[in-house]
């Protein structure tokens, strides 16, 4: 009888296969045992409560009318319009109320009330005119570079204004009694160079389990803009502006956004105290 | 002579066996698995085996729930002695732009049997040309900026010798 293939050929082949059949196999055993079927995959968070945002009530972008309103006494000063520094401003049609900082005090005026001699006259979207012995100045709302002080003469001043103080490039946070204001410049700053944030706070994480639950401030650095919004070591942050801080996402949607955020609200529990703490951002 | 010949054949068949009937997909699950224990995760849309590669099309990376980067195309290449990571188009999210260059075009990453203590890699994109060395003995990292622009959110991690910006690490 004829063989249709050579036994030796037909041996070697059949070697090969068999070989063939046993890395298969040693794979297969691989894989039922140690390997798995299907991947990891990311869920996104579904139903996170949204940032919610505090609008500055500002309705007119013009300079609000600066009608002579019934002036209050007006006590003759020697004050200078550069220690009035403009926190905020609520600019309505019938109604203009600003927070000014005055010799480290913060106080609420309104159109024809007077602080330092200097009497409120009106306001714009970002300023405030005061008049003093028929001169009118306009102070900026504090921002960045400038301490925001414009002086404008009705008749012509006798006097030059006196330059605007040029502050620090990274901007400072503002105590304005019930909450901080904390110059854009500063926050853009940081946003920039996160590792200037570091050195000068630390930040854990807070777990609960497995879960993380929250993050602590492991330390304030005391000369640091930090030092001045009123956080202090174990602190921890539960909530921005409504967002529950419990994954490093959301901590991260907060950064994102923050060059949109005019204020900011922060919940924090200090020991078994839960506090509220107020950031509007200028 | 034959007997080499007979061994030669039966190891080639082997390794040849090895990465062809590799379970690749299995395997990069697993890799998923291990990352996932570093809170880095990766989303991709479409798997591709071949006899020796692993594509992943269209995948998004994850870090700590944080989407990092979307890569275009990752390929992994294979022979033992000789592999080869490529990554294609890696766009990096665009809130991380103060932190790094945005836009990656091309990613080589090889190792070579014959230098089994080294991994080197290249990389080209909008900040120019880099290229790196990976030392596993020391466990060290050295990247080198070659013709780079639009590295200055970098340059406070970098250091600077006579040939040019360069990034340093261990590992």
């Amino acid at each position: 009888m004829k063989h249709l293939f050579k036994p030796a050929v037909f041996k070697s082949i059949l070697g090969l296969l068999l070989l063939l059949l046993l890395v298969k196999v040693a794979w297969f055993v691989v894989g039922v045992l140690w390997l798995p079927t299907s991947g990891v995959e990311h869920v996104a968070q579904k139903g996170g409560k949204a940032l919610y945002y505090r609008v500055k009530l500002t309705p007119n972008e013009v300079a609000a009318p600066t009608v002579k309103a019934t002036k209050t006494a007006v006590k003759k000063s020697s004050g200078n319009i550069n220690s009035i520094k403009l926190l905020a401003i609520y600019n309505a049609s019938d109604v203009t109320v600003v927070t000014v900082e005055h010799k480290a005090k913060t106080k609420v005026l309104s159109r024809g009330d007077a602080i330092d001699g200097f009497v409120l006259e009106g306001a714009g979207n970002n300023f405030a005119t005061f008049s003093k012995a028929s001169k009118t100045y306009k102070v900026l709302l504090l921002k960045g570079k400038a301490t925001g002080i414009e002086a404008t003469a009705k008749p012509a001043p006798t006097k030059a204004p006196q330059k605007p103080k040029v502050k620090t490039a990274k901007g400072e946070v503002t105590d304005a009694g019930d909450h901080k204001v904390i110059d854009r410049s500063l926050l853009d700053h940081y946003a920039q160079n996160m590792d200037d944030i570091y050195k000068n706070i630390g930040i854990g994480e807070v777990r609960n389990g497995k879960d993380l639950a929250g993050f602590r401030i492991t330390f304030v650095r005391k000369d640091s803009p930090f030092a001045k919004l009123d956080i202090r070591r174990d602190d921890v942050i539960k909530s921005i502006n409504g967002q529950e801080i419990n994954s490093y996402n959301a901590a991260f949607g907060v950064y994102k956004n923050i060059k949109d955020i005019d204020n900011l609200t922060l919940v924090i529990q200090r020991g078994k105290e839960e506090m509220e703490l107020e950031y509007e951002i200028n | 002579m034959q007997m080499v010949k007979k061994i030669f054949i039966t190891l080639f068949v082997v390794w040849f066996a090895f990465l062809w009937l590799m379970p690749k997909q299995e395997l990069y699950y697993k890799l998923e698995h291990e990352l996932a224990k570093s809170a880095i995760k990766i989303n991709e849309k479409k798997i591709e085996e071949g006899f020796f590669t692993l594509t992943l099309r269209e995948a998004d990376i994850y870090a700590q729930g944080i989407k990092l980067a979307t890569v275009e195309k990752v390929s992994l290449f294979t022979l033992l002695f000789y592999t080869h990571i490529s990554v294609e188009k890696l766009l990096l999210d665009d809130s991380l732009k103060s932190m790094a260059p945005t836009s990656i075009e091309n990613t080589n990453i090889i190792h070579k049997v014959w230098n089994p203590l080294n991994i080197s890699m290249d990389a080209e994109g909008g900040f120019g040309t880099l290229s790196g060395k990976a030392n596993l003995k020391e466990r060290a990292l050295r990247i080198d900026f070659n013709a780079s622009k639009g590295i200055e959110m970098l340059k406070p991690k970098l250091k600077q010798d006579e040939k040019g910006w360069y990034y340093e690490t261990s590992f």
